[in-house]
């Protein structure tokens, strides 16, 4: 899992957009998958977001993150597959039937969701997290204070991650096994690290705080920043082709 | 110049006050280190120095720190931060950005430094650090000394007068730490900065230092030139202090009364010096 969410530098076309553009096309990109059940549509979605990830070399960091999404949405997709007797009756339940419907509606949602996360993974691994900061505060005149919380959280978390596999790898080597049993004994041997954990991460989000503060953090304005994030040519076209994406998402569950 | 008077301070949390009446001054463009076993409040000095203490751990606080003439206490840590500059023990948490050249800029940013003097400004804090090369790089993939000169640079990049530093070569091996020392000293030395810094390698200290600064338990227990403090070997050891071992050697050839020299604090003076005893 190293380098979870972090920026790998590149050249690429994504690396290059305003990050304001990439979130939104994020956004859109993610709302079209959920406004429409069309399985022809989310798989074009699916095949768009992966020829994204192909064009800024991420394809390995996407697979990965598709198969996370994956187990979880499985688990939906079992669910629903148990739960919504529809269409022609293929498997007898003793509390209704599998249907062929019922088939679809799972497929569906694992699509939908592996489709929707993509580009919002993406956005993450090609943009700087001090440009995407930077860049609400000069182009959508978000406060400065927000913009460096929700930094500041995203940063963290490869940070907690870290710490977390330091403290099961140093519990590991006392003889505790944690790859041993099943899940709630696995979560019963995580809770009690999760308080050291806390501790730490408390201590170190104060000491940060405290070191932005000595460096100014408090006379930051819209007019500190020295990047500037002009929107292009490029960028427009890219948020007209959300809008574009959005639009026929909407049409279809209308039809 | 930093005029510490009378100092007192306890954190609101503990039950014993953490500094205990500290009197100590620091001349314009001096390189002081500071020494002292862990938890003798080394830490808590740096935040006296740099406004962390009062202003963001409260408790009680008696005694004045003054910074070029400026109280600590009526000076808001914005406006202290422009001319304490502080790199904390914890770099990791220090740093705001995943690029270096993004974490040079911030400071700049903050106090609104004009954008024509920033590239300048950021270039030159580079070289002195010697990692005008890294620029681009992404802080995660640093080496501990390569993201300890980023630390440094981006505080210098602000051009403090005192610069504060909390056991910086912590995590370094030898010859990084002397090299760190060595490239900090050399920029103090051109730019008329003010250095104190905590360190547990005393032979850099001795090497690089004008003042060294003992504490112990919360007081000063020595403060002077560094041949001044090291004289006190047997003392030093006592509350954790290991001097170098040519300096122990002939502090204990002097206390036999075979060696009346000055106090030897690196190597070849403690050759020339056994020479001499010799002939
Ligand atoms: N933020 C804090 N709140 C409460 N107590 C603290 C804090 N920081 C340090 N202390 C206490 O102050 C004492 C001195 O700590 P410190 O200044 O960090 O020493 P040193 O840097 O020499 O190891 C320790 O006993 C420590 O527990
Ligand atoms: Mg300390």
């Amino acid at each position: 899992m190293d380098g979870f969410l972090e920026y790998v530098p590149g050249n690429s076309f994504l690396h290059r957009l305003n990050p304001v553009t990439k979130i939104a096309f994020a956004i859109m990109f993610a709302i079209a998958c959920f406004c429409t059940g069309n399985l022809v549509f989310l798989c074009l979605m699916l095949a768009l977001g992966l020829a994204l990830a192909a064009s800024c070399s991420m394809m390995r960091q996407t697979l990965g993150l598709m198969r996370a999404v994956l187990a979880f949405s499985l688990v939906l997709a079992v669910l629903l597959l148990l739960t919504t007797p529809k269409g022609d009756l293929l498997v007898e339940l003793p509390w209704g039937y599998i249907g062929s419907d019922s088939i679809l509606a799972a497929v569906v949602t694992v699509i939908r969701l592996e489709a929707a996360a993509i580009p919002l993974f993406l956005t993450f691994y090609v943009t700087k997290m001090t440009d995407l900061s930077n860049s609400f505060v000069k182009v959508l005149h978000v406060p400065y204070r927000y913009a460096f919380t929700f930094a500041s959280t995203v940063h963290f978390i490869p940070v907690f991650m870290n710490d977390m596999r330091g403290i099961m790898e140093a519990q590991t080597a006392r003889g505790v096994e944690f790859d041993q049993g099943g899940m709630v004994r696995k979560i019963r041997l995580m809770v009690p690290l999760c308080v050291p954990l806390l501790i730490s991460s408390v201590r170190k989000t104060n000491s940060s705080a405290i070191a932005a503060e000595v460096r100014g953090f408090n006379l930051r304005t819209r007019e500190s920043g020295y990047k500037r994030y002009p929107m292009t040519g490029a960028d427009w076209a890219v948020i007209a082709l959300g809008v574009v994406v959005l639009a026929a998402a909407i049409a279809l569950s209308l039809l | 110049m930093i005029e510490i008077e009378d100092l007192t301070f306890q954190y609101r949390e503990s039950d014993a006050p953490v500094i205990e009446d500290m009197s100590l001054s620091i001349p314009s463009g001096a390189f002081a280190g500071i020494i002292g076993a862990a938890g003798s409040g080394k830490s808590t000095l740096t935040y006296a120095l740099n406004g962390i203490v009062p202003h963001c751990y409260p408790g009680d606080f008696y005694g004045s720190v003054r910074i070029d003439g400026n109280d600590t206490c009526d000076t808001t840590l914005t406006d202290l931060s422009q001319m304490v500059g502080s790199v904390c023990q914890d770099i990791d948490s220090q740093f705001v950005s995943a690029v270096v050249e993004d974490e040079m800029l911030y400071g700049l940013e903050n106090y609104g430094v004009p954008h024509d003097q920033i590239e300048g400004r950021v270039q030159e804090a580079l070289e002195a650090m010697g990692i005008a090369d890294l620029r681009q790089r992404l802080i995660a993939s640093l080496s501990g000394g390569q993201k300890q000169k980023v630390a440094i640079a981006s505080i210098l990049a602000m051009r403090p007068s005192v610069l504060v530093l909390d056991e910086p070569t912590a995590e370094l091996d030898p010859a990084s730490s002397r090299n760190v020392f060595a490239l900090l000293s050399h920029y103090a030395e051109a730019h008329g900065t003010t250095v104190v810094v905590v360190e547990q390698k005393i032979a850099l200290l001795s090497e690089f230092t004008d003042l060294l600064v003992v504490v112990e338990a919360g007081r000063i227990r020595f403060a002077g030139a560094p041949e001044e403090v090291l004289a006190h070997s047997e003392e030093l050891l006592e509350i954790g202090v290991n001097c170098p071992r040519c300096t122990t050697l002939m502090n204990r050839l002097a206390a036999g009364g075979l060696y009346a020299g000055p106090v030897c604090t690196d190597v070849p003076s403690a050759c020339r010096a056994l020479c001499e005893v010799a002939a």
